[in-house]
């Protein structure tokens, strides 16, 4: 288990490594630090506000050779965009946002919390309600209610996000006014209020593919021989379908959830930004619309980290849910 | 089973429970009656500092927190300049030099707003008085390359400002300990701005080394606010401290009391400001006394506010929306007080150019406002084919290209006519701008461009050197499909007079880059002005701000000596008789010279609900939060109204849940019995 995980860490660091060159290959391919100053001072500034700017963000540095020292001296390559980049990222010195000059580090502490008060209840609701759901419809497996519920989740499947989330304020907040339109508190009873809307268009937009998925793993579990052999005991419906299918299908569902528990810390883009929560999804979407190079690396960087320290722990929980799994 | 039945009894109970305590209203109850202003913001201040701040993200703040020396006129148009901190707008001091002064007194007992950080200078005290030095200190902030300002460049005619930045910055190099001392003592190290000179703590003198009456434009702006020398040093972000920029200390009648740009933003009234307790009628403390007829007819104003004592608002929260579609819909349901039209709602609200019968009915109100702006399509004059070089020939095929671009059908397309057609660079509202002036070249006509086309050589548009349709390029700086559809509409224009103009979509940078170049034939660009004088548009025109000769804002490289005579001496007259002459004989040049095809004026469309008051707004970016006042019942009683929930569709959707469960289960149960 140890040497899997060594392993499995150096995989990730070497990922890690790559992701963060392609990001500084990328983000100077698509613009130049003359943009990013240009969006963060503004349009109608002089040139020489502009050459100030980035000298005071370093971007004034060349990317990768800095010719201005010796060939034997290491500033070379050490004072330069390429390095300070890696040296930043990896040492988790993420430095100041370039749209406001706010400190990054500072601004993922205050988005966390709006962050999770959304995804963790959205995870969680929507875990247990898919789960319930898809054992609901394969206990009714080849009825009405099995074909509909297949097609509602296809239905629900082929519409886009944007979709729910504007016919949801539109439905629930305009029409049926129920639930404030958006805007989010930090109190924790108010937040409910707030969070009810965007919870309920998430958990509906999602509901649709883990059903569907669901569903199938839980059919396949109850045409195996131990689900008839739990029924030939005298076991009850519920406890056939709570205490040995849900249990044996935990495997491919868990590959598909505990992917997605660190992608938790990063927020839903869409759903804060249109229900105005300032999380880390509102701030990841408006360091795309801001050129805010150093917000949007940080964050492209944490969202990597994440997605490896996911597969990682997908790795794990498949060995603690199956002793048959070994690690080796 | 009877259990169960139990169990989804009392979930189904707690279910319609909860939703029956369920209300949209985004608001504590508590704050129904107050007199607060609720309005969004889509995007962040990136700075509260007065000398950088350049959004009008930030001016809904910095113009709110931070008095300033003048102000405009809130009502009279074209804008006029009034006395705020000073009291009076001072007239100019020539000096035999060239140079002049201007003398700002300072009103006696403006204070700044309560804050911890007078503790470095006053002990135990919060507060302190505002004097002249603080007014210097804050234009030697804006000298200051540490600081960074966008407008350091403006204030060059000071005498020695850009002097002072030099001796600043060598000083900081020669001992890096410099930098760490309080910005005050640097720069009093420094020497201070020559121009800029305190006598005592009430008067002000500003030194130019040449005449430059827009400058006093620039003290109506934050960046020329009074700013403590406290706050600066003790807002520097260590120990827990706040950043300067993110903790104005002004003089303004609202204070910041709460700022998270990520969420909300909050000001309250301030109780020390100097309009509440001013013993004389000062300009800017009071609403003015001269209000429109029309203003007061189209309930824009009300006149029963003449020579009331601002501010009005108890409190102002801004809320943050960053997507326009839920900003809309909390705006129709009450929950903002204020709003603007989103395009795909645009039928809804407007119809026949006023509010739709629907909006009208619920007390909504409609005010349009023309920016000081102006975009256009220009023509690189040094191109050999459509430039000053091609002579007369050049002239009459920009005439012809002028005369087929229709600005009122490109803004109905496009801008749901938001706009108005624009006769020349002047927008209405500005000194100069004559309503009843018409372009002989801006009013559509294709029949005279092709006589044009044919007399400058391109019949039918074809180009006699190759016998082939006279291809030009059309760069621009925007590569959205939105962008390329409108871009289209001009080209489609062009080719009624046999012209094949290819569009060069480019990003911002890339643009800037051909155009440092000079590798562009026509252009397409907008200006929106910082200040509402003509000159600030006509210096895009002027030969010293072509791109080619010094890299400045004139893009057109038009260079043209009589219009430039002209505007050396209108730029420095004030606006009197001999001044629009001016204006007028500068505007016929470029109506024949055509370097610019003017399209539009950008029209702003604001909604407000019946239970705000003097909503009208100012045109340019300045927060007029001080004269506007609400009716808090009114409001309370419409939200009420409007915001009834709708409860059956939920037991609707549960019965129906039920109906179509039931039959399974029952038949599922059977079968297995």
């Amino acid at each position: 288990m140890a040497a899997y995980l060594i392993r499995r860490l150096g995989y990730g660091l070497m990922t890690v490594l790559g992701v963060l060159l392609l990001l500084f290959v990328l983000f100077f391919t698509v613009t130049d630090p003359d943009d990013i100053a240009r969006k963060a001072v503004g349009e109608r500034a002089r040139p020489e506000v502009y050459a100030q700017w980035k000298k005071n963000h370093g971007y004034d540095r060349p990317l990768l050779v800095n010719r201005a020292y010796a060939a034997s001296d290491r500033r070379r390559y050490t004072d330069t965009l390429l390095f300070d980049h890696y040296r930043r990222m990896l040492s988790f010195d993420f430095g100041n946002s370039d749209a406001d000059d706010s400190s990054i580090s500072r601004r993922l502490k205050e988005g966390m919390g709006p962050s999770l008060s959304l995804t963790v209840p959205l995870f969680v609701f929507g875990l247990v309600l898919g789960v319930l759901l898809a054992l609901f419809v394969a206990f009714f497996r080849e009825t009405y209610i099995d074909r509909a519920a297949l097609v509602v989740c296809m239905l629900t499947m082929s519409i886009a996000g944007l979709l729910y989330i504007i016919s949801g304020q539109y439905l629930i907040g305009m029409l049926l006014k129920w639930f404030p339109i958006s805007g989010f508190a930090f109190e924790p009873w108010l937040a409910a209020r707030f969070l009810a809307l965007p919870l309920l268009v998430g958990i509906v937009s999602g509901m649709g593919a883990d059903v569907r998925l669901y569903r199938t793993i839980f059919v396949e579990e109850i045409n195996r021989d131990y689900v008839r052999t739990a029924r030939a005991k005298g076991c009850g419906e519920a406890r056939v379908m709570l205490a040995h299918v849900l249990r044996n299908a935990l495997i491919p569902i868990l590959t598909n959830i505990v992917i997605t528990i660190p992608f938790l810390f990063t927020g839903a883009l869409l759903l804060e930004s249109f229900f105005g929560i300032p999380g880390l999804g509102s701030l990841t979407v408006e360091a795309i619309h801001g050129n805010d190079f150093s917000t949007l690396r940080t964050m492209v960087y944490l969202g990597a980290l994440l997605f490896i320290a996911g597969q990682i722990l997908t790795d794990i929980s498949y060995a603690l849910a199956d002793p048959r799994v070994r690690l080796s | 089973m009877s259990g169960a039945v139990g169990r989804r009894g009392i979930m189904i109970g707690l279910v319609v429970l909860a939703l029956a305590g369920c209300s949209n209203d985004p608001y504590p109850s508590a704050d129904g009656n107050k007199k607060i202003l609720y309005t969004s913001f889509s995007e962040a201040p990136k700075t509260l500092d007065p000398a950088v701040a350049y959004t009008t993200a930030s001016h809904l703040i910095t113009g709110n927190v931070y008095d300033t020396l003048l102000e405009y006129h809130f009502l009279k148009r074209p804008y006029q300049l009034i006395a705020a901190l000073a009291e009076r707008v001072p007239a100019p001091e020539p000096h035999a030099d060239g140079g002049v002064s201007y003398r700002f007194q300072i009103r006696d007992g403006i204070a700044f707003q309560d804050d911890p950080c007078f503790a470095l200078s006053q002990g135990a005290g919060r507060s302190r008085k505002v004097v002249a030095a603080d007014f210097a200190f804050e234009l030697a902030r804006l000298a200051d390359p540490a600081v960074n300002s966008p407008l350091a460049g403006s204030f060059a005619p000071v005498l020695g400002f850009s002097q002072f930045a030099e001796r600043l910055t060598a000083l900081r190099q020669a001992d890096a300990a410099v930098a760490n001392l309080p910005a005050n003592v640097q720069y009093a190290r420094a020497g201070g701005i020559a121009g800029v000179i305190a006598h005592g703590e009430r008067e002000l003198e500003i030194v130019l080394s040449e005449a430059k009456p827009q400058l006093l434009y620039f003290f109506a702006m934050p960046f020329t606010t009074p700013v403590p020398w406290e706050a600066v040093a003790y807002y520097d972000g260590r120990d827990g401290r706040e950043h300067f920029a993110d903790h104005p200390v002004g003089t303004g009648p609202y204070r910041l009391a709460s700022y998270d740009k990520q969420y909300r933003m909050v000001l309250e009234r301030n109780d020390a400001w100097y309009g509440r307790h001013a013993l004389d009628a000062a300009p800017g403390s009071q609403f003015p006394g001269e209000i429109d007829a029309e203003d007061i007819a189209s309930r824009a104003i009300d006149a029963g506010y003449a020579g009331r004592r601002l501010p009005f608002l108890e409190r102002i929260v801004f809320v943050r929306e960053r997507e326009d579609i839920p900003r809309f819909n909390k705006f129709l349901q009450g929950y903002y007080d204020e709003g603007h039209i989103v395009k795909e709602s645009f039928d809804a609200v407007v119809q026949n150019d006023s509010l739709s019968p629907q909006m009208a009915a619920r007390g909504m109100r409609l005010d349009k406002t023309v920016e000081p702006s102006i975009f256009y399509i220009g023509f690189n004059m040094d191109d050999p084919v459509v430039g000053a070089a091609a002579g007369e020939r050049g002239r009459k095929l920009r005439q012809a290209m002028s005369l087929v671009i229709d600005s009122k059908a490109y803004l109905e397309l496009f801008l749901n006519a938001r706009g108005v057609p624009a006769q020349s660079p002047l927008p209405p509202g500005l000194f100069g701008y004559d309503r009843d002036y018409r372009n002989p070249y801006r009013q559509p006509d294709l029949a005279r461009a092709q006589k044009l086309m044919a007399e400058a050589g391109y019949r039918n548009g074809i180009d006699p050197a190759n016998g082939a349709p006279l291809k030009l390029s059309f760069d621009t700086p925007n590569t959205t499909a939105q962008a390329l559809l409108q871009y289209q509409f001009y080209v489609a224009a062009w080719r009624q007079l046999g012209l094949d103009v290819e569009i060069n979509a480019s990003t911002y940078n890339q643009f800037q880059a051909k155009v440092r170049r000079g590798a562009y034939q026509l252009f397409t660009w907008g200006w929106i002005a910082d200040f509402p004088d003509p000159e600030n548009f006509f210096f895009l025109l002027e030969c010293s701000n072509a791109q080619s000769k010094s890299g400045g804002p004139n893009t057109a490289n038009f260079c043209q000596p009589q219009f430039d005579r002209l505007y050396q001496e209108m730029k420095s007259l004030p606006n009197d008789a001999h001044r629009a002459d001016l204006i007028r004989r500068m505007l016929a040049l470029l109506e024949a010279e055509r370097p610019w095809i003017e399209l539009f004026h950008n029209e702003e469309y604001a909604l407000s609900h019946a239970w705000v008051v003097n909503a009208k707004p100012m045109g340019l970016s300045y927060p007029t939060y001080k004269y506007m006042d609400v009716k808090p019942e009114l409001r309370a009683q419409l939200q009420a109204e409007w915001n009834v929930p709708l409860r059956w569709p939920l037991y609707l959707a549960l019965i129906l849940m039920v109906a179509v469960t039931l039959p399974a289960v029952r038949t599922f149960y059977r079968e297995r019995q």
